[in-house]
């Protein structure tokens, strides 16, 4: 894998420039995500940009610095802080032939707008046969200190809407061309960024503008023998750590990034399971009711007679993300704990 | 030997009449032949085997109405020496009487499970641990059997606990619901007889018998890497046989009694003393055996055992000795250097994950071995009581088949008669033999002066082709390092 | 995800022929030779008894129903006296049940495609799991089912729904054993003709559905078994 992982911005309001890869021609995921966010704008008139900060201030993880000054406070709207009516915003906009592209400063505001995304946005096309190409994005997940209020991986909630098309990237080219084919795409989206990940993971980053990942396919990370850890988000990073540490005890683990969380990709996650005949679901989201208790139930049901052992959950427990460190710590998944998992799975 | 039951046709069907016997006792039968017609109120149907071999005994008359899961009558598998209740092993060495297993050889396992083995994994892990007292090593008397067990609290082995809790069930249902898959499948250890999906499957699809297949997974687990060995390799292997030479039963004809001669006396060798010679010599001309002693202080073990033999009997109502603690102490050795707790088979040495211990036990009719399965799981008063129902069962000749087998390191304890040290002779397929000598007070040197403690001298056997000093060596002074640093105290709860 | 069934429609075929080719079929389906197979036909005036049924059941003496066209065969099913005959359709699905069968639930699922059939042509029925297995019209029944397993795991026999059948044909027995419980058929209850034809592509889909099969015609080798009369 050509990542790197780098120095973390500070948290939320970072100085980098946007724009600025690194020398080495490199893209950090928070790069690679606003160069996905220019070129579509520049290729189509009707995408337009709205959010709390997005304009004047350039984005409070400076996701859209320069973007103004580029194409205007109509396509890239300051917003007041209230969700409900970005989203509402949102859909009416579509209605009208506009592609618009919300931002949510962090992802846990989206709840804000719970109705209108559920309700409204999810089922538009289902009850009027107009379809809605938003894009709904934001940082989400944990892993910063930054507690209950901004470290939420709201995917399962809106997942269960049904009608919204989910996406949780881990690497900066998955961003990059997944952000694109959403925008691109008429069903509305979710296109959620992992902030640990913002600044963390640099890579190769191909500057074709028309290169699109395709919505609703998962990517095997890293191939292996003994165990599947089926993941996605910053867990995929996680992981690939893990498996080294696991390949120096002769435990190969092969990962698979889910990089779509609704639709799943069954083929990939039960070719994985074929393949070694382990499960480990990994996620960042609560364990009960996340996303891994849908991917457990697809292999149980669907992979059972490729099975060695049980198909295995490692996810956090259902309490408010901790503030303080230490209990944030305990709180996530660690490296460790993904190879005690492992290891227990592979001598089961 | 395997137990028919009335079978459960349906989830609300509770009981079945039988309409007729379509085989009788001393009728062989054919895998998946008819046995018996029954008639529940939803449906009727006959009945098939599960497997191939003779029938034993027809417990319940035609016409009787019985409750689902009543034994029915039970079967002897084909090639067992059917003989009685002590039916010997199915297909490998069959070892005549299956309940004189001596210093010599056990029939490694290869005996089809029973039908009680047939049951639940985690309950295969622990047999039957109703404690009584202790065996023949534990004390110099046998203590009379008066204890009234206690209700046996054992721990299961150590079954995978993800912190983040598993989503499925430790142990799938492998159970009776396919009795003709598990019946084949020796109860080699304590999770020996659970088949993964992926096992049974690949097993159905490539025409593989699963007895045949050692279990190197967790608890004696078949996992996929050992199928899937034998399907690159060509197909079924042999059957995986003890190791040892099979002793034959014996010879066709009787030899003439002699007479006596003057000063003489002819004492007719008994069937389970003509089995255990034949093992020992099996044993001696099978391995390469070597010997290796270490002295251990246990003086500290011996004060404890004083402080606290009186709360363990009131708390647990056996008696506390040193055997348990030995037991345990080599245990964590035998996980710690797997080649001593392994057998040879053919060109490969096969590690056993778990252990199970045997336990020599002198009574009697000479010498036998039970065998504590899934020690490695047990704490210190597990083993105490396991050894104590092995022992009180072995001395009035209740133990089963399955209790004498599947042995991976065996302990014999000659110390209560006097001995201090002691050359025994390895339990085939193992690959060592611990003897556990007479405590004695010596005078032993400490930061160079004289002082006397407690001594015990532990040797074992071991075999040469698998191991060499070194690790034999290694292993011995583990042992001596846990007797003499472990806080005991802790397990055994006082 | 739809099992692969074989469909057998041969149409009206003396009992022991059916008998004898659907237990050759049940030997096959035990072996794992052939798959889950359906046979639905009609038979000739015949009353067959099972294992429970009493003598004193059979109220005509066999000279008579003889002398009426019908036959007396005692089988290997349970259950008392029935009756087969023109205008009934009779099913007989031979499926694997698998090593760990659940015979209830399969009387469930046989009694919930026919009370479907019955649904689809306007005619209301239930179980009666109080009274016996069957489908229930209130207190008469439209449709009797009595099963046996091969080894514990193939299914035999099956169910006879009543379409137009004439239902005096009843009162030569004490049928299923049950003397105050009449019959009925779906003519009977529409008032109208419904014959077996009009419903056997009901009963296909219905029994397609709950034991999710997806039918496709028999080999001709296999059909003629039951065309054959003495069928080999």
């Amino acid at each position: 894998m050509a990542t790197q992982q780098v120095e973390a911005g500070a948290a939320g309001h970072g100085a980098e420039p946007r724009g600025k890869r690194g020398e080495d021609g490199q893209a950090t995921y928070l790069i690679a995500i606003a160069e996905a966010l220019w070129e579509e704008m520049e290729r189509d008139d009707r995408v337009f940009m709205l959010g709390e900060d997005i304009g004047v201030y350039g984005g409070a993880f400076k996701v859209t610095e320069g973007f103004i000054d580029r194409f205007g406070p109509e396509r890239v709207m300051d917003t007041p802080i209230a969700e409900e009516t970005i989203v509402g915003m949102s859909v009416g906009a579509a209605m009208e032939g506009l592609r618009p592209v919300a931002e949510f400063q962090y992802a846990d505001f989206m709840s804000s707008g719970f109705d209108e995304i559920t309700t409204v946005l999810s089922r538009y096309h289902y009850r009027a046969g107009v379809p809605l190409p938003v894009v709904l994005r934001g940082p989400s997940g944990g892993g910063v200190r930054a507690s209950s209020f901004h470290s939420i991986n709201p995917e399962p909630w809106y997942a269960y809407a049904g009608g919204i098309k989910i996406m949780c990237p881990a690497f900066p080219s998955d961003a990059k061309g997944l952000l694109k084919s959403a925008i691109r795409d008429d069903n509305p989206s979710l296109f959620l960024e992992h902030k640990w990940i913002y600044r963390r993971i640099k890579e190769e980053v191909s500057e074709d503008p028309e290169l699109l990942v395709p919505i609703g396919s998962a990517d095997v990370k890293r191939e292996g023998s003994d165990v599947s850890i089926i993941t996605y988000g910053a867990m995929v990073h996680k992981a690939l750590e893990a498996a080294d540490a696991l390949a120096q005890r002769g435990i190969s683990a092969e990962i698979v990034d889910l990089r779509t969380v609704y639709p799943l990709d069954e083929e990939t996650i039960l070719r994985s399971i074929e393949k070694t005949s382990r499960a480990l679901v990994l996620y960042e989201s609560y364990r009960f009711l996340g996303i891994g208790t849908e991917v457990a139930a697809v292999i149980a049901e669907k992979a059972f007679e490729h099975l060695d052992a049980p198909v295995v959950r490692l996810a956090p427990p259902n309490v408010p993300v901790p503030f303080s460190p230490p209990l944030e710590d305990a709180f996530l998944p660690q490296i460790a704990d993904i190879e005690a998992a492992v290891d227990r799975l592979a001598g089961w | 030997m395997t137990s028919i039951q009335m079978p459960q046709l349906g989830e609300t069907i509770v009981e079945g009449t039988i309409l007729k016997w379509l085989k009788r006792e001393g009728d062989a039968v054919a895998r998946d032949e008819p046995l018996f017609e029954i008639s529940t109120d939803k449906v009727d149907t006959e009945v098939p085997s599960p497997v191939a071999g003779t029938v034993t005994k027809i417990l319940v008359d035609e016409g009787a109405t019985v409750p689902v899961g009543t034994a029915l009558m039970e079967i002897s598998e084909a090639g067992a020496a059917a003989s009685g209740d002590a039916a010997a092993s199915g297909d490998a060495a069959a070892s005549g009487d299956a309940a004189a297993s001596g210093d010599g050889a056990t029939s490694s396992g290869d005996a089809a499970a029973s039908g009680d083995a047939a049951s639940s994994p985690a309950s295969g892990a622990a047999p039957t641990t109703e404690p009584t007292p202790e065996p023949s090593g534990g004390a110099a008397s046998s203590e009379g059997s008066s204890a009234a067990p206690p209700p046996a609290a054992v721990t299961p082995p150590a079954a995978p606990a993800v912190p983040a809790a598993p989503a499925a069930p430790v142990a799938p249902a492998a159970a009776a619901s396919v009795p003709a898959a598990v019946a084949t499948v020796p109860d080699r250890g304590p999770r020996s007889q659970i088949l993964s999906p992926l096992v049974r499957r690949l097993a159905k699809e490539h025409d593989l018998d699963l007895a045949q297949i050692a279990g190197t997974g967790s608890g004696g687990r078949i996992t996929k890497a050992d199928v899937m060995a034998v399907i690159s390799s060509g197909g079924q292997v042999a059957p995986a046989t003890a190791g040892a030479t099979a002793p034959v039963t014996a010879p066709a004809q009787p030899m003439p009694a002699p007479s006596a001669g003057i000063g003489e006396e002819i004492v007719p060798v008994s069937h389970i003393r003509r089995a255990i010679a034949e093992h020992m010599l099996a044993s001696t001309q099978t391995s390469a055996r070597a010997w290796t002693m270490v002295e251990v202080n246990v003086d500290h073990l011996v004060k404890l055992r004083e402080r606290i033999k009186a709360t363990f009997q009131e708390r647990y109502g056996l008696k506390i000795t040193y055997l348990p603690m030995v037991v345990r102490a080599t245990v964590d050795a035998l996980l710690e250097y797997p080649d001593v707790n392994a057998r040879l088979d053919g060109d490969n040495i096969v590690r056993h994950r778990f252990v199970n211990m045997g336990i020599a036990v002198s009574y009697d009719a000479g010498l036998i071995v039970p065998v504590i399965k899934g020690a490695d799981g047990m704490n210190t008063i597990g083993v105490a009581r396991a050894i104590a129902d092995l022992a009180a069962r072995a001395r009035s000749h209740q133990l089963r088949p399955d209790e004498v087998q599947g042995a991976t390191f065996t302990i014999t304890n000659p110390g209560p008669y006097g001995s201090v040290a002691s050359v025994p002779i390895i339990n085939q397929p193992n690959v060592g033999i611990l003897s556990f000598d007479a405590i004695v007070k010596r005078p032993v040197v400490i930061d160079d002066a004289i002082a006397i403690r407690s001594m015990v001298n532990i040797s074992m056997s071991w075999d040469h082709r698998v191991i060499d000093g070194e690790a034999a060596t290694r292993f011995l002074a583990r042992v001596k390092e846990n007797l003499e640093t472990w806080d005991f105290a802790e397990d055994l709860g006082v | 995800m739809p099992l692969p069934a074989w469909l057998i429609r041969p149409g009206t075929v003396p009992y022991d022929v059916a008998n004898a080719a659907m237990h050759r079929l049940a030997e096959r389906r035990l072996a794992d030779e052939i798959p889950d197979t359906v046979i639905l036909l009609e038979h000739p005036p015949v009353f067959t008894a099972g294992r429970r049924a009493k003598v004193d059941e059979l109220l005509w003496s066999p000279d008579e129903v003889e002398a009426r066209g019908g036959l007396v065969r005692m089988i290997d099913r349970g259950g008392s006296f029935t009756f087969h005959g023109p205008g009934q359709l009779v099913g007989y699905p031979i499926l694997g049940l698998g090593s760990r069968p659940d015979a209830v639930d399969y009387l469930r699922r046989l009694e919930e495609a026919v009370i479907g059939i019955c649904a689809d042509v306007g005619v209301a029925s239930d179980r009666r799991a109080d009274v016996q297995t069957g489908v229930w019209v209130g207190d008469d029944k439209i449709c009797a089912i009595g099963v046996r397993l091969m080894r514990a795991r193939v299914t035999l026999h099956g169910f006879a729904l009543n379409c137009e059948t004439d239902l005096s044909w009843f009162r030569g027995i004490v049928a299923c054993g049950l003397p105050d419980r009449g019959q009925t058929s779906i003519s009977a209850q529409l008032g109208r003709r419904v014959d077996v034809s009009d419903v056997l592509p009901l009963a296909e889909r219905h029994l397609a559905e709950v034991f999710d099969l997806s039918f496709e015609p028999a080999p001709d080798e296999i059909v003629t078994a039951f065309q054959v009369a003495d069928a080999v």
